[in-house]
């Protein structure tokens, strides 16, 4: 199963990088008295323009990592750090699972978020400012001076030499994926090919994100939340609503489809908005419907799994959906489904269904269409 | 297609940009030109060629000058004040005021000063005075103070007939007449006939000028090419009122009055920031002058122990090297040759210190003359207005005598007209030269002598090479033991300096991690191998 982890601007990103560190490493070198390739003068020239086009890199990696929230993905755990060296030392000979599951926040194993922070926050800085060092302070006349460049030499050199170390490591590490090329390929195309457990949390904690940030949007982009809370509190109290009814009168008021079906599948209410998805003419159309009529045979078998289990008391977030609509034409959209409680018995299934930005949508087909590939 | 679009877009795109990045290839003025920067200098082909005056039509040098002094007095009849312009320039003086680096301020000159070639003037007066702008410059009670006894013509002479000998004088039977009328600025020759022959022949002390610089290749100098713009010697030694720019650090300790090529160049004229950047710790020359003595061997070592060496006649013996030059002369003794010599590099700030015939011995060999500086010597350390830079210098290594006891350095007297007058040339008799020497300064000698190691250093200067054949990064920047700063070692030079602790760390783990990756790597398909067989 294939699952979409590496964005299109990460994997750009990750590839400049992988190029500029390259060129950066063999020239260094050069400089540093190893070997002859370029010469020496273009050989600093090249580390030079390479060393600017870099941190030029960096600059809108920092920026994207903070307007993604993608900077969560290092945020430093020691969770798992054993479990997964006994993997790399022991497990991985042995055909063992991977011990962590990569999730919408936490694509990283625990070790890989160590040693990514680690290049980030400290061997990176470290070479832009020693390499800083290198180009600015190394004459004199400049603000700041130094007393000889050996010292910014000995920590450039330490940090190249390090960061050689790390890509060796890393680029071997790859093989250590789903299957050997698997990681590489990852990065090429953002979908990585995980082994069925692995893909299922992820797309489960995918679809959970991508549910908390629709409803986030949902209440927060009118910026009507606290009115909407309010308004329904004061409702509440003046009508005497049973708090049951809550659910659909939050439903009623936004965008998302309501509905409401009774134990033996048939749909009893829906809203507006809900026909308007299914492209009803009419919400009562879909009144005695069942609920098989807008799916496919194999969506019809899990969504039936999902509406027993709601029945027996459990609320699901079901992950993305295909509908079939009544002029045959196909949308996307997640439902959260709970039960409906009528006298204190669960008497049939409400939920909600929030329609998936079709470039989303786009993508998981994409992916379907490839997997038959 | 959406797919192959986002694949080359993340894989190729950062190749791409990656490659124009590093090439530039976006800057379609990358190319620099050729020409390096130019200030404050005027080319040949807009300087004006027009004579203002034509000497050979005034009156008063119509004359048949009896004594050069005449001529001399004629010369300030019209130019009433040059004498006293003259008469305190150094040509004339042999002496001015210098403070020594890290000492007194002196009276320092050719009248008092020793080197390691002929080693002092004093006693020998006579000999040496040859290239005094003056006439009669015989011992130390010559006359500074009398103006007709200026040699005007040694420098304005535009025939090329005028030559000096004994005491300054002219050689006799010269036409000073047809010379004086042909009178103008001075030429290459003018300087050259004592600057290109100081030490006693042509190249020898300095190396990076030769006479052959009157007529010669780009190859060999630059600026003083005859197919270039063939500058003469005060184009870049610029004078008015008969003070002349620049100096050298043989006899002068104070970073003044110095002759630059910045002054035309500036300091930043590659058109190229890194290079630019290198002027702030490296002199111009020392890249641009990777060789000198390129058009005629100069003098690299002068062993004056071995001199006396008489054949039956008792004259001097004289043996030659297979090049041809004179390395073995009775009179001086050995000499070592070179041409197309690569300097020496030191560190230098313009303030040089000199080794007086008064000073203790402390170390061996003996510095002449001491140039400062030290990679440290630079901004907020720098101990004068100019940082230390890397300059390219000529050390003249010699072996000459030394009082044992007071461990001085002593001043033979070399030079007389007759034999028995205690002159080395005449009676080779190292004591009596010596007595006669010191005594004629009224200085202490305890009469017992040996012979010393002493270096003289010779900052270079000319015979600046065509762009092309300037130094290359890798002439500094490498680790062989022929780099050009090998042995300049107080600094990290990158691509010279390693940390070997570092580096071994840095290698041992590449290989390390190379090593574990393989391991790693074998056992993870042994085992597979092995648990898809079970």
């Amino acid at each position: 199963m294939k699952v979409y982890i590496y964005k299109i601007f990460e994997r750009f990103w990750h590839w400049t990088q992988a190029t500029s560190i390259f060129l950066l490493a063999i020239t260094g070198f050069e400089i540093h008295g190893f070997y002859s390739l370029f010469g020496y003068k273009q050989a600093v020239i090249y580390h030079d323009r390479a060393a600017y086009g870099f941190i030029t890199l960096i600059v809108f990696a920092i920026f994207w990592h903070f307007t993604t929230g993608e900077w969560r993905q290092y945020i430093p755990t020691m969770k798992f750090v054993k479990e997964q060296i006994d993997y790399y030392i022991l497990g991985i000979f042995k055909g063992a699972e991977h011990p962590t599951n990569k999730l919408v926040y936490n694509k990283f194993n625990p070790l890989q978020r160590l040693i990514y922070l680690g290049l980030k926050i400290m061997v990176i800085p470290i070479m832009v400012f020693s390499g800083f060092a290198y180009m600015f302070f190394n004459y004199p006349n400049q603000t700041i001076e130094l007393s000889g460049l050996g010292p910014v030499a000995a920590v450039h050199t330490m940090g190249a030499f390090f960061l050689v170390v790390f890509v060796i490591a890393h680029i071997y590490l790859t093989t250590t994926g789903h299957k050997p090329l698997t990681s590489i390929k990852a990065m090429v195309t953002g979908w990585e090919d995980m082994d069925e457990k692995e893909a299922r949390a992820m797309v489960i904690s995918e679809m959970k994100h991508g549910l908390q940030k629709t409803k986030a949007h949902l209440l927060t982009a009118k910026d009507q939340s606290k009115f909407l809370d309010e308004a329904l509190a004061e409702t509440e109290n003046i009508l005497g609503v049973k708090k049951e009814n809550k659910f659909h009168d939050v439903i009623a008021n936004s965008g998302a489809g309501y509905f409401k079906i009774d134990r033996s599948g048939h749909y009893v209410e829906v809203n507006k908005a809900w026909s308007n998805l299914y492209k009803f003419k009419k919400q009562e159309d879909a009144f005695g419907k069942h609920y098989s009529l807008s799916r496919s045979k194999e969506a019809f078998i899990e969504l039936e799994r999902s509406f027993n289990s709601v029945l027996k008391g459990e609320t699901i977030e079901h992950g993305l959906v295909m509908r079939k609509c009544q002029d045959g034409s196909v949308g996307y959209h997640t439902i959260t489904m709970t039960p409906w409680i009528a006298d204190d018995q669960i008497v049939g299934v409400e939920g909600f269904i929030l329609d998936i930005d079709p470039e989303y949508a786009a993508k998981m087909e994409w992916n379907v269409n490839d997997q038959k590939k | 297609m959406k797919k192959v679009i986002q694949v080359i877009l993340v894989l190729l795109l950062p190749q791409i940009i990656v490659f124009v990045v590093v090439t530039n290839s976006f800057n379609t003025k990358h190319a620099a030109p050729s020409e390096p920067i130019m200030v404050n200098y005027i080319t040949k082909k807009h300087q004006s060629t027009m004579k203002t005056v034509d000497h050979s039509k005034f009156e008063i040098l119509q004359q048949e000058f009896k004594r050069p002094q005449d001529l001399t007095l004629a010369c300030l009849s019209c130019h009433t004040e040059r004498h006293k312009e003259v008469m305190v320039n150094n040509h004339w003086t042999w002496d001015r005021k210098e403070k020594l680096h890290g000492r007194d301020t002196i009276s320092i000159g050719k009248k008092n000063i020793l080197n390691n070639f002929c080693v002092g003037v004093g006693s020998n007066e006579k000999m040496c005075t040859k290239c005094h702008a003056g006439y009669g410059y015989n011992d130390k009670s010559f006359d500074f103070t009398k103006a007709e006894n200026i040699d005007c013509i040694v420098c304005h002479d535009q025939t090329g007939l005028y030559e000096k000998v004994k005491g300054g004088m002219p050689k006799p039977g010269i036409d000073l007449n047809k010379i004086a009328q042909s009178v103008g600025k001075p030429e290459k020759d003018n300087c050259g006939s004592c600057h290109y022959l100081g030490g006693g022949g042509n190249n020898v002390k300095h190396g990076d000028l030769d006479s052959k610089m009157n007529d010669c290749t780009r190859e060999i100098d630059v600026h003083m090419a005859k197919e270039g713009e063939d500058m003469s010697c005060t184009a870049c030694h610029t004078t008015q009122n008969h003070k002349i720019t620049g100096k050298l650090y043989a006899l002068s300790s104070e970073d003044k009055n110095r002759v630059t090529c910045e002054q035309c160049h500036t300091d930043r004229p590659h058109h190229d920031k890194i290079i630019d950047n290198h002027s702030y710790r490296v002199a111009c020359q020392t890249c641009h002058i990777p060789v000198y003595a390129k058009a005629t061997p100069t003098k690299m070592i002068w062993d004056w122990s071995t001199a006396g060496r008489l054949d039956e006649d008792s004259m001097p013996i004289t043996e030659k090297d297979a090049e041809g030059n004179v390395s073995y002369n009775g009179m001086k003794g050995t000499f070592v040759w070179d041409d197309h010599v690569i300097p020496e590099y030191y560190w230098f700030n313009g303030l040089a210190d000199h080794f007086l015939i008064t000073d203790t011995i402390k170390n061996i060999p003996v510095q002449m003359n001491s140039l400062a500086g030290s990679y440290k010597d630079k901004g907020i350390w720098a101990e004068s207005k100019s940082v230390s830079k890397i300059w390219p210098v000529k050390v003249h290594r010699g072996k000459q005598p030394y009082d044992l006891v007071h461990k001085t350095l002593l001043l033979p007297k070399l030079w007389s007209e007759k034999k028995g007058d205690s002159a080395y040339w005449m009676d080779y008799n190292w004591a009596n030269s010596l007595t006669a020497g010191m005594k004629y300064l009224h200085l202490p000698y305890s009469g017992k002598y040996g012979f010393v190691e002493t270096e003289m250093y010779w900052p270079l200067n000319h015979q600046v090479s065509p762009a092309d054949k300037a130094l290359q990064c890798v002439d500094c920047h490498t680790a062989k033991p022929e780099g050009r700063l090998s042995k300049l070692n107080d600094f990290y030079l990158p691509g010279r300096n390693h940390f070997a602790m570092i580096d071994n760390i840095g290698l041992g783990l590449l290989i390390i991690t190379l090593l574990g990756v393989a391991i790693h790597g074998g056992i993870r398909v042994v085992a597979k191998k092995k648990l898809n067989h079970d």
